[in-house]
Protein backbone atom coordinates (compact mmCIF):
# COMPACT_ATOMS: atom_id res chain seq x y z
CA UNK A 1 0.00 0.00 0.00
CA UNK A 2 1.50 3.52 -1.16
CA UNK A 3 -0.49 5.14 1.90
CA UNK A 4 2.38 6.78 3.65
CA UNK A 5 2.70 5.67 7.71
CA UNK A 6 1.68 8.81 8.87
CA UNK A 7 -1.59 9.16 7.15
CA UNK A 8 -2.55 5.46 8.36
CA UNK A 9 -1.66 5.96 11.92
CA UNK A 10 -3.70 8.82 11.83
CA UNK A 11 -6.96 6.59 10.36
CA UNK A 12 -6.03 3.98 12.30
CA UNK A 13 -6.28 5.82 16.11
CA UNK A 14 -9.37 7.37 14.50
CA UNK A 15 -11.17 4.30 13.95
CA UNK A 16 -9.88 3.14 17.43
CA UNK A 17 -11.25 5.99 19.04
CA UNK A 18 -14.38 5.65 17.43
CA UNK A 19 -14.56 2.21 17.98
CA UNK A 20 -13.60 2.70 22.04
CA UNK A 21 -15.88 5.00 22.15
CA UNK A 22 -18.98 2.76 20.74
CA UNK A 23 -20.16 4.81 18.30
CA UNK A 24 -21.83 2.59 15.23
CA UNK A 25 -21.62 5.73 12.41
CA UNK A 26 -18.94 7.92 12.03
CA UNK A 27 -17.07 9.43 8.70
CA UNK A 28 -13.94 8.67 7.45
CA UNK A 29 -13.35 11.28 4.68
CA UNK A 30 -15.71 14.75 3.91
CA UNK A 31 -16.38 14.40 0.45
CA UNK A 32 -15.77 18.28 -0.01
CA UNK A 33 -17.55 19.70 -3.41
CA UNK A 34 -16.57 23.88 -3.37
CA UNK A 35 -18.42 24.20 -7.02
CA UNK A 36 -19.89 22.13 -9.41
CA UNK A 37 -18.48 24.02 -12.35
CA UNK A 38 -16.12 22.00 -14.54
CA UNK A 39 -13.90 22.24 -17.95
CA UNK A 40 -14.75 19.17 -19.24
CA UNK A 41 -17.96 17.24 -20.22
CA UNK A 42 -17.43 13.64 -19.08
CA UNK A 43 -20.22 11.50 -20.72
CA UNK A 44 -19.93 9.26 -17.33
CA UNK A 45 -20.76 11.93 -14.76
CA UNK A 46 -23.95 13.21 -13.13
CA UNK A 47 -22.52 15.90 -11.04
CA UNK A 48 -22.30 18.68 -13.71
CA UNK A 49 -25.63 19.21 -15.12
CA UNK A 50 -26.97 22.92 -13.61
CA UNK A 51 -28.23 25.75 -14.44
CA UNK A 52 -25.91 28.72 -15.11
CA UNK A 53 -26.22 30.43 -11.80
CA UNK A 54 -26.07 27.18 -9.70
CA UNK A 55 -22.89 26.32 -11.93
CA UNK A 56 -21.54 30.30 -10.80
CA UNK A 57 -22.15 29.54 -7.33
CA UNK A 58 -19.54 28.20 -5.05
CA UNK A 59 -18.71 27.32 -0.91
CA UNK A 60 -16.45 29.95 1.14
CA UNK A 61 -13.37 29.03 2.22
CA UNK A 62 -15.05 29.39 5.66
CA UNK A 63 -17.48 27.37 4.86
CA UNK A 64 -15.35 24.80 3.72
CA UNK A 65 -13.26 24.58 7.05
CA UNK A 66 -16.97 24.66 9.29
CA UNK A 67 -17.42 21.32 7.23
CA UNK A 68 -14.54 19.32 8.03
CA UNK A 69 -14.35 20.62 11.67
CA UNK A 70 -18.42 19.74 12.01
CA UNK A 71 -18.07 16.10 10.97
CA UNK A 72 -14.70 16.22 12.43
CA UNK A 73 -13.00 13.69 9.27
CA UNK A 74 -9.54 12.70 9.43
CA UNK A 75 -9.03 13.46 5.40
CA UNK A 76 -10.98 15.66 2.93
CA UNK A 77 -11.51 14.78 -0.79
CA UNK A 78 -12.24 17.93 -2.84
CA UNK A 79 -14.01 17.00 -5.95
CA UNK A 80 -16.30 18.64 -7.76
CA UNK A 81 -17.12 20.11 -10.73
CA UNK A 82 -13.21 21.06 -11.28
CA UNK A 83 -11.41 22.43 -8.18
CA UNK A 84 -8.84 24.49 -9.76
CA UNK A 85 -11.73 26.63 -11.22
CA UNK A 86 -12.74 27.73 -7.75
CA UNK A 87 -11.33 31.40 -7.41
CA UNK A 88 -10.09 30.52 -3.61
CA UNK A 89 -8.93 27.20 -4.39
CA UNK A 90 -5.54 27.68 -2.55
CA UNK A 91 -7.02 28.94 0.30
CA UNK A 92 -9.21 25.96 1.22
CA UNK A 93 -6.34 23.47 0.37
CA UNK A 94 -4.03 25.57 3.10
CA UNK A 95 -6.61 26.06 5.60
CA UNK A 96 -7.60 22.22 5.79
CA UNK A 97 -3.95 21.06 5.75
CA UNK A 98 -3.00 23.79 8.11
CA UNK A 99 -5.84 21.96 10.26
CA UNK A 100 -3.86 18.70 9.59
CA UNK A 101 -6.60 16.98 7.43
CA UNK A 102 -5.04 14.72 4.85
CA UNK A 103 -6.57 16.66 1.79
CA UNK A 104 -7.20 14.56 -1.70
CA UNK A 105 -7.24 17.53 -4.31
CA UNK A 106 -9.37 16.12 -7.38
CA UNK A 107 -9.09 17.80 -11.11
CA UNK A 108 -8.82 16.77 -14.34
CA UNK A 109 -5.17 18.61 -14.22
CA UNK A 110 -6.14 20.91 -17.59
CA UNK A 111 -5.44 23.91 -15.35
CA UNK A 112 -2.51 21.94 -13.15
CA UNK A 113 0.65 22.72 -14.39
CA UNK A 114 0.62 26.53 -14.53
CA UNK A 115 -1.37 26.58 -11.07
CA UNK A 116 1.01 24.36 -9.39
CA UNK A 117 3.46 27.03 -7.90
CA UNK A 118 0.80 28.26 -6.45
CA UNK A 119 0.80 25.57 -3.75
CA UNK A 120 3.13 23.91 -1.38
CA UNK A 121 4.15 20.19 -1.41
CA UNK A 122 2.95 18.57 1.96
CA UNK A 123 2.36 14.98 3.54
CA UNK A 124 -1.04 16.41 3.56
CA UNK A 125 -1.58 17.26 0.28
CA UNK A 126 -2.12 14.53 -2.69
CA UNK A 127 -3.29 15.60 -5.92
CA UNK A 128 -5.87 13.44 -6.95
CA UNK A 129 -5.49 13.43 -10.87
CA UNK A 130 -8.76 11.83 -13.03
CA UNK A 131 -6.95 9.63 -15.15
CA UNK A 132 -9.33 6.92 -17.12
CA UNK A 133 -6.76 4.65 -18.42
CA UNK A 134 -4.14 5.07 -21.15
CA UNK A 135 -4.57 7.87 -23.51
CA UNK A 136 -7.19 7.36 -26.30
CA UNK A 137 -9.50 5.36 -23.58
CA UNK A 138 -9.07 8.19 -21.17
CA UNK A 139 -9.87 11.11 -23.79
CA UNK A 140 -12.80 9.08 -24.97
CA UNK A 141 -14.35 8.72 -21.87
CA UNK A 142 -13.48 12.15 -20.91
CA UNK A 143 -15.00 13.61 -24.64
CA UNK A 144 -11.56 15.38 -25.25
CA UNK A 145 -8.88 14.76 -27.51
CA UNK A 146 -5.48 16.22 -26.07
CA UNK A 147 -7.19 15.84 -22.61
CA UNK A 148 -4.57 12.66 -21.69
CA UNK A 149 -1.34 14.88 -22.87
CA UNK A 150 -2.31 17.48 -21.09
CA UNK A 151 -3.04 15.48 -17.57
CA UNK A 152 0.16 14.19 -17.80
CA UNK A 153 2.33 17.13 -17.97
CA UNK A 154 0.16 18.16 -15.40
CA UNK A 155 1.16 14.61 -13.20
CA UNK A 156 4.88 14.88 -14.26
CA UNK A 157 5.57 18.56 -12.60
CA UNK A 158 3.58 17.81 -9.77
CA UNK A 159 5.51 14.51 -9.12
CA UNK A 160 8.85 16.80 -9.59
CA UNK A 161 7.85 19.42 -7.69
CA UNK A 162 7.52 16.69 -4.78
CA UNK A 163 3.58 16.76 -4.37
CA UNK A 164 1.51 13.68 -3.65
CA UNK A 165 0.23 12.25 -6.56
CA UNK A 166 -2.11 9.67 -7.19
CA UNK A 167 -4.16 9.10 -10.46
CA UNK A 168 -7.24 8.69 -9.84
CA UNK A 169 -9.17 6.04 -12.73
CA UNK A 170 -13.01 5.01 -12.80
CA UNK A 171 -14.13 1.68 -15.36
CA UNK A 172 -17.10 1.53 -17.23
CA UNK A 173 -18.46 -1.37 -19.40
CA UNK A 174 -16.14 -2.52 -22.20
CA UNK A 175 -12.68 -1.52 -20.77
CA UNK A 176 -9.62 -3.88 -21.58
CA UNK A 177 -8.24 -4.93 -18.47
CA UNK A 178 -4.67 -5.42 -20.42
CA UNK A 179 -4.80 -1.93 -21.24
CA UNK A 180 -5.73 -1.18 -17.48
CA UNK A 181 -2.44 -2.85 -16.77
CA UNK A 182 -0.39 -1.27 -18.72
CA UNK A 183 -1.77 2.22 -17.88
CA UNK A 184 -0.37 1.49 -14.09
CA UNK A 185 2.84 0.49 -15.65
CA UNK A 186 2.83 3.77 -17.65
CA UNK A 187 2.06 5.94 -14.13
CA UNK A 188 4.42 4.25 -11.73
CA UNK A 189 6.95 4.96 -14.08
CA UNK A 190 6.26 8.59 -14.15
CA UNK A 191 6.61 8.35 -10.20
CA UNK A 192 3.15 8.43 -8.53
CA UNK A 193 2.64 7.53 -5.19
CA UNK A 194 -0.10 4.87 -5.66
CA UNK A 195 -3.18 4.43 -8.23
CA UNK A 196 -6.73 5.26 -7.03
CA UNK A 197 -9.25 3.07 -8.86
CA UNK A 198 -13.16 2.55 -8.51
CA UNK A 199 -15.71 1.23 -11.16
CA UNK A 200 -18.21 3.76 -12.41
CA UNK A 201 -21.63 4.68 -10.99
CA UNK A 202 -24.70 5.10 -12.69
CA UNK A 203 -25.99 8.73 -12.32
CA UNK A 204 -29.06 9.04 -13.58
CA UNK A 205 -28.30 12.21 -14.76
CA UNK A 206 -25.41 11.12 -16.76
CA UNK A 207 -25.41 11.56 -20.59
CA UNK A 208 -24.44 7.90 -21.11
CA UNK A 209 -26.58 5.68 -19.27
CA UNK A 210 -25.73 2.35 -21.63
CA UNK A 211 -22.18 1.56 -19.86
CA UNK A 212 -22.26 1.07 -16.26
CA UNK A 213 -21.44 -2.48 -15.16
CA UNK A 214 -22.86 -4.46 -13.10
CA UNK A 215 -21.81 -6.46 -9.66
CA UNK A 216 -21.03 -9.81 -12.12
CA UNK A 217 -19.18 -8.32 -14.64
CA UNK A 218 -16.81 -5.62 -12.08
CA UNK A 219 -15.68 -8.54 -10.25
CA UNK A 220 -14.46 -10.25 -13.31
CA UNK A 221 -13.29 -7.18 -15.12
CA UNK A 222 -10.98 -6.34 -11.48
CA UNK A 223 -9.79 -10.02 -11.11
CA UNK A 224 -8.30 -9.72 -14.75
CA UNK A 225 -7.00 -6.28 -13.87
CA UNK A 226 -5.94 -7.09 -10.00
CA UNK A 227 -4.85 -10.60 -10.33
CA UNK A 228 -1.28 -11.46 -10.85
CA UNK A 229 0.47 -7.81 -10.14
CA UNK A 230 3.26 -6.27 -10.64
CA UNK A 231 5.63 -5.69 -7.95
CA UNK A 232 6.10 -2.31 -8.95
CA UNK A 233 2.13 -1.36 -8.93
CA UNK A 234 1.18 0.38 -5.67
CA UNK A 235 -2.35 1.71 -4.77
CA UNK A 236 -3.08 4.42 -2.62
CA UNK A 237 -6.58 2.20 -1.11
CA UNK A 238 -7.24 -0.25 1.22
CA UNK A 239 -6.25 -3.68 -0.32
CA UNK A 240 -9.22 -5.01 1.30
CA UNK A 241 -11.53 -2.82 -0.76
CA UNK A 242 -9.60 -4.18 -3.92
CA UNK A 243 -10.11 -7.84 -2.52
CA UNK A 244 -14.37 -6.84 -2.61
CA UNK A 245 -13.68 -5.13 -5.98
CA UNK A 246 -11.92 -9.00 -7.22
CA UNK A 247 -14.64 -10.63 -5.75
CA UNK A 248 -13.06 -12.16 -2.89
CA UNK A 249 -15.17 -9.95 0.04
CA UNK A 250 -18.89 -9.11 0.60
CA UNK A 251 -19.13 -5.70 2.25
CA UNK A 252 -21.91 -4.26 2.40
CA UNK A 253 -22.22 0.06 1.67
CA UNK A 254 -21.16 2.54 4.63
CA UNK A 255 -22.41 5.63 2.81
CA UNK A 256 -22.07 7.61 5.75
CA UNK A 257 -18.52 6.87 5.70
CA UNK A 258 -17.70 9.75 2.57
CA UNK A 259 -20.41 12.52 3.96
CA UNK A 260 -20.71 15.53 0.90
CA UNK A 261 -20.94 18.86 1.81
CA UNK A 262 -22.03 20.90 -1.32
CA UNK A 263 -23.56 24.51 -1.89
CA UNK A 264 -27.26 22.36 -1.37
CA UNK A 265 -25.84 21.23 2.19
CA UNK A 266 -25.10 18.25 3.65
CA UNK A 267 -26.16 15.76 0.84
CA UNK A 268 -28.58 12.86 1.84
CA UNK A 269 -27.59 10.36 1.92
CA UNK A 270 -24.73 9.93 -0.05
CA UNK A 271 -21.67 11.63 -2.33
CA UNK A 272 -23.70 9.85 -5.33
CA UNK A 273 -27.14 9.63 -4.59
CA UNK A 274 -29.08 13.03 -4.08
CA UNK A 275 -32.32 12.13 -1.91
CA UNK A 276 -32.27 15.86 -0.14
CA UNK A 277 -29.92 18.50 2.00
CA UNK A 278 -29.87 19.50 5.69
CA UNK A 279 -27.78 22.04 7.10
CA UNK A 280 -25.87 19.54 9.70
CA UNK A 281 -23.95 17.00 9.80
CA UNK A 282 -25.94 15.91 12.80
CA UNK A 283 -28.88 16.48 10.92
CA UNK A 284 -27.62 14.30 8.33
CA UNK A 285 -26.45 11.57 10.44
CA UNK A 286 -30.19 11.71 12.61
CA UNK A 287 -32.17 11.95 9.99
CA UNK A 288 -31.03 10.01 7.14
CA UNK A 289 -32.96 6.31 6.61
CA UNK A 290 -29.83 4.97 6.13
CA UNK A 291 -31.69 1.60 5.86
CA UNK A 292 -33.15 2.52 2.58
CA UNK A 293 -30.05 2.86 0.61
CA UNK A 294 -26.91 0.51 0.02
CA UNK A 295 -26.83 -2.89 -1.58
CA UNK A 296 -28.84 -5.01 1.68
CA UNK A 297 -31.86 -2.18 1.11
CA UNK A 298 -32.54 -3.69 -2.20
CA UNK A 299 -32.57 -0.43 -3.60
CA UNK A 300 -32.61 -0.21 -7.51
CA UNK A 301 -30.27 3.05 -7.50
CA UNK A 302 -27.65 1.22 -5.31
CA UNK A 303 -27.89 -2.05 -7.76
CA UNK A 304 -24.77 -1.88 -9.49
CA UNK A 305 -22.61 0.23 -6.89
CA UNK A 306 -19.30 -0.95 -5.72
CA UNK A 307 -17.72 2.77 -5.62
CA UNK A 308 -15.21 3.29 -2.92
CA UNK A 309 -17.17 6.03 -1.81
CA UNK A 310 -19.25 3.67 -0.20
CA UNK A 311 -17.43 0.40 -0.16
CA UNK A 312 -13.93 1.98 0.92
CA UNK A 313 -14.68 3.58 4.51
CA UNK A 314 -16.10 -0.35 5.17
CA UNK A 315 -12.96 -1.83 4.03
CA UNK A 316 -10.96 0.78 5.91
CA UNK A 317 -13.11 -0.33 9.04
CA UNK A 318 -12.61 -3.71 8.71
CA UNK A 319 -8.88 -3.37 8.13
CA UNK A 320 -8.48 -1.22 11.39
CA UNK A 321 -11.10 -2.40 13.50
CA UNK A 322 -9.72 -5.73 14.42
CA UNK A 323 -6.59 -7.74 14.53
CA UNK A 324 -7.98 -9.97 11.80
CA UNK A 325 -8.54 -7.26 9.37
CA UNK A 326 -5.59 -5.51 10.10
CA UNK A 327 -3.48 -8.79 8.81
CA UNK A 328 -5.54 -9.20 5.85
CA UNK A 329 -4.38 -5.75 5.11
CA UNK A 330 -0.80 -6.80 5.84
CA UNK A 331 -1.32 -9.81 3.97
CA UNK A 332 -2.96 -8.09 0.53
CA UNK A 333 -0.66 -5.17 0.71
CA UNK A 334 2.57 -7.77 0.08
CA UNK A 335 0.31 -10.11 -2.53
CA UNK A 336 0.79 -10.42 -5.75
CA UNK A 337 -2.85 -11.94 -5.90
CA UNK A 338 -1.25 -15.25 -8.04
CA UNK A 339 -4.12 -16.34 -10.43
CA UNK A 340 -3.65 -18.88 -13.21
CA UNK A 341 -7.51 -18.61 -13.69
CA UNK A 342 -7.44 -14.88 -13.51
CA UNK A 343 -4.06 -14.87 -15.99
CA UNK A 344 -5.84 -17.17 -18.47
CA UNK A 345 -9.11 -14.59 -18.42
CA UNK A 346 -6.82 -11.51 -18.78
CA UNK A 347 -5.08 -13.50 -22.25
CA UNK A 348 -8.49 -14.59 -23.21
CA UNK A 349 -9.89 -10.96 -23.11
CA UNK A 350 -9.42 -9.83 -26.85
CA UNK A 351 -8.21 -6.04 -27.06
CA UNK A 352 -10.34 -3.89 -28.79
CA UNK A 353 -10.16 -3.12 -32.64
CA UNK A 354 -11.19 -0.04 -32.63
CA UNK A 355 -8.52 1.59 -29.70
CA UNK A 356 -10.26 4.85 -30.05
CA UNK A 357 -13.44 3.75 -29.51
CA UNK A 358 -12.85 1.13 -26.84
CA UNK A 359 -15.11 2.88 -24.34
CA UNK A 360 -17.95 2.25 -26.79
CA UNK A 361 -16.99 -1.34 -28.23
CA UNK A 362 -18.39 -4.39 -26.22
CA UNK A 363 -15.76 -7.42 -25.31
CA UNK A 364 -15.40 -10.05 -28.09
CA UNK A 365 -14.95 -11.95 -24.90
CA UNK A 366 -16.91 -11.83 -22.13
CA UNK A 367 -14.69 -12.68 -18.96
CA UNK A 368 -15.89 -15.43 -17.16
CA UNK A 369 -17.30 -15.47 -13.88
CA UNK A 370 -14.42 -16.19 -11.14
CA UNK A 371 -14.96 -17.20 -7.56
CA UNK A 372 -17.39 -14.26 -6.56
CA UNK B 1 -34.98 -5.69 -15.36
CA UNK B 2 -35.55 -2.34 -15.59
CA UNK B 3 -34.49 0.77 -13.55
CA UNK B 4 -38.27 1.13 -12.37
CA UNK B 5 -37.81 -1.79 -9.94
CA UNK B 6 -37.74 -0.42 -7.01
CA UNK B 7 -36.34 -3.19 -5.04
CA UNK B 8 -33.76 -6.05 -6.20
CA UNK B 9 -32.91 -9.45 -4.08
CA UNK B 10 -29.26 -9.79 -2.83
CA UNK B 11 -29.04 -12.41 -5.23
CA UNK B 12 -30.26 -10.50 -8.16
CA UNK B 13 -27.93 -7.38 -7.19
CA UNK B 14 -24.71 -9.95 -7.55
CA UNK B 15 -25.96 -11.22 -10.94
CA UNK B 16 -26.61 -8.44 -12.29
CA UNK B 17 -24.37 -7.79 -15.41
CA UNK B 18 -25.11 -4.71 -17.09
CA UNK B 19 -27.01 -1.99 -14.49
CA UNK B 20 -29.97 -0.49 -15.93
CA UNK B 21 -29.66 2.65 -16.77
CA UNK B 22 -32.69 5.36 -16.28
CA UNK B 23 -34.72 6.83 -18.57
CA UNK B 24 -35.27 10.84 -18.57
CA UNK B 25 -38.26 11.59 -18.56
CA UNK B 26 -38.75 15.11 -20.33
CA UNK B 27 -40.17 17.16 -18.24
CA UNK B 28 -38.94 20.56 -20.18
CA UNK B 29 -41.90 23.18 -20.83
CA UNK B 30 -44.44 21.03 -18.89
CA UNK B 31 -47.12 22.63 -16.72
CA UNK B 32 -48.55 19.72 -15.12
CA UNK B 33 -52.38 19.94 -13.40
CA UNK B 34 -52.88 20.11 -9.90
CA UNK B 35 -56.10 19.37 -8.89
CA UNK B 36 -55.31 17.31 -6.03
CA UNK B 37 -53.01 17.28 -2.92
CA UNK B 38 -51.00 13.92 -4.55
CA UNK B 39 -51.01 16.09 -7.73
CA UNK B 40 -48.95 18.86 -5.80
CA UNK B 41 -46.62 16.49 -4.22
CA UNK B 42 -45.61 14.71 -7.32
CA UNK B 43 -45.09 18.07 -9.44
CA UNK B 44 -42.69 19.30 -6.73
CA UNK B 45 -41.05 15.26 -6.52
CA UNK B 46 -39.93 16.39 -10.06
CA UNK B 47 -39.29 19.18 -9.98
CA UNK B 48 -36.67 18.56 -7.08
CA UNK B 49 -35.37 16.25 -9.44
CA UNK B 50 -35.34 18.77 -12.25
CA UNK B 51 -32.19 20.13 -13.55
CA UNK B 52 -33.43 23.14 -14.71
CA UNK B 53 -34.82 26.15 -13.29
CA UNK B 54 -38.89 25.89 -12.71
CA UNK B 55 -41.48 28.71 -12.22
CA UNK B 56 -43.75 28.31 -9.32
CA UNK B 57 -46.77 31.01 -9.22
CA UNK B 58 -47.85 31.03 -5.80
CA UNK B 59 -50.82 31.69 -4.51
CA UNK B 60 -50.60 35.38 -3.70
CA UNK B 61 -49.51 35.84 -7.30
CA UNK B 62 -45.90 36.00 -6.60
CA UNK B 63 -44.10 34.15 -9.39
CA UNK B 64 -40.73 32.32 -8.40
CA UNK B 65 -38.22 31.38 -10.84
CA UNK B 66 -35.85 29.13 -9.19
CA UNK B 67 -33.35 25.80 -8.88
CA UNK B 68 -35.01 23.43 -6.51
CA UNK B 69 -32.44 21.57 -4.81
CA UNK B 70 -34.41 19.83 -1.96
CA UNK B 71 -37.69 19.19 -0.25
CA UNK B 72 -39.12 17.39 2.56
CA UNK B 73 -42.54 15.84 2.49
CA UNK B 74 -44.77 15.46 5.90
CA UNK B 75 -48.12 14.59 6.44
CA UNK B 76 -50.28 17.44 4.98
CA UNK B 77 -49.27 19.94 2.30
CA UNK B 78 -49.02 22.67 5.26
CA UNK B 79 -46.09 20.32 6.20
CA UNK B 80 -43.97 20.00 3.31
CA UNK B 81 -41.72 22.58 1.49
CA UNK B 82 -39.43 22.95 -0.99
CA UNK B 83 -35.87 24.66 -1.01
CA UNK B 84 -34.70 26.59 -4.01
CA UNK B 85 -31.98 28.98 -5.39
CA UNK B 86 -32.75 31.73 -7.20
CA UNK B 87 -30.49 33.19 -10.59
CA UNK B 88 -30.45 36.90 -8.35
CA UNK B 89 -30.71 35.65 -4.43
CA UNK B 90 -27.61 34.75 -2.90
CA UNK B 91 -29.27 32.57 -0.26
CA UNK B 92 -31.52 29.20 0.48
CA UNK B 93 -35.12 29.83 0.65
CA UNK B 94 -38.40 27.60 1.21
CA UNK B 95 -41.88 27.64 0.50
CA UNK B 96 -44.30 25.70 1.86
CA UNK B 97 -46.50 23.15 -0.84
CA UNK B 98 -49.71 24.44 0.65
CA UNK B 99 -48.70 28.23 -1.07
CA UNK B 100 -48.17 26.81 -4.80
CA UNK B 101 -50.69 27.52 -7.53
CA UNK B 102 -48.72 26.40 -10.51
CA UNK B 103 -45.48 24.57 -11.89
CA UNK B 104 -43.82 25.00 -14.81
CA UNK B 105 -41.04 23.39 -15.85
CA UNK B 106 -39.76 26.59 -18.13
CA UNK B 107 -35.84 26.47 -17.62
CA UNK B 108 -33.58 24.22 -19.54
CA UNK B 109 -33.22 20.68 -18.66
CA UNK B 110 -29.47 20.41 -18.46
CA UNK B 111 -29.35 16.78 -18.24
CA UNK B 112 -31.26 16.51 -21.53
CA UNK B 113 -29.77 15.83 -25.00
CA UNK B 114 -26.30 15.04 -24.58
CA UNK B 115 -26.50 11.30 -24.99
CA UNK B 116 -22.94 8.90 -25.28
CA UNK B 117 -24.00 8.19 -28.84
CA UNK B 118 -24.33 12.04 -29.73
CA UNK B 119 -20.84 11.79 -28.68
CA UNK B 120 -19.85 8.82 -30.99
CA UNK B 121 -21.76 10.63 -34.45
CA UNK B 122 -20.23 13.94 -33.82
CA UNK B 123 -16.51 12.57 -33.13
CA UNK B 124 -16.78 10.05 -36.00
CA UNK B 125 -17.64 12.61 -38.30
CA UNK B 126 -15.33 15.16 -37.47
CA UNK B 127 -12.81 12.56 -36.94
CA UNK B 128 -13.24 11.38 -40.67
CA UNK B 129 -13.31 15.37 -41.88
CA UNK B 130 -9.90 15.39 -40.78
CA UNK B 131 -10.86 17.62 -37.58
CA UNK B 132 -7.91 17.42 -34.21
CA UNK B 133 -8.80 18.14 -30.83
CA UNK B 134 -12.02 17.04 -30.92
CA UNK B 135 -14.01 17.58 -27.70
CA UNK B 136 -17.28 18.43 -26.10
CA UNK B 137 -17.12 21.13 -24.13
CA UNK B 138 -19.22 22.34 -21.24
CA UNK B 139 -22.06 25.11 -21.91
CA UNK B 140 -21.48 28.31 -21.58
CA UNK B 141 -22.59 30.15 -18.18
CA UNK B 142 -24.34 33.51 -19.68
Amino acid sequence: MAVPISQMWTVATYVLKKRMSGEKRYPLVLMLEPLFRCNLACAGCGKVQYPPHILKKQLTPEECFAAAEECGVPMVAIPGGEPLLHPQIVEIVNGLVARKKYVYMCTNALELKKRLHEFTPSKYLTFSVHLDGQRDHHDFSVCREGGYDIAIEGIKAAVKAGFRVTPNSTFFDGTDPNSVRAHFDEMMAIGVEGIVLSPGYSYDKAPDQTHFMGRARVRRLFRAILSNRKKSWKFNMSPLFLEFLMGDRNYDCTPWGSPAYNIFGWQKPCYLLQDGYVDTFKELMETTKWEEYGVASGNAKCANCMVSCGYEPTAVIDGFGSMSGFWSMVKGTFSMYKDKHALKLLNESAPHGAAKLVQIAKPEHALEETNA
Amino acid sequence: MSAEVLKYTREQIEEMEVAPGFAHENLEGWIPELASDEDVRQALEKAFDYRGDVSLTLKNGDVIEAYIFNRFTGNSLAESWVQYFTPKALDKRKVSYVEIARVEFTGKDRAAGKHWEDWVAKYNEKKAAGEKNIALVPDKLD
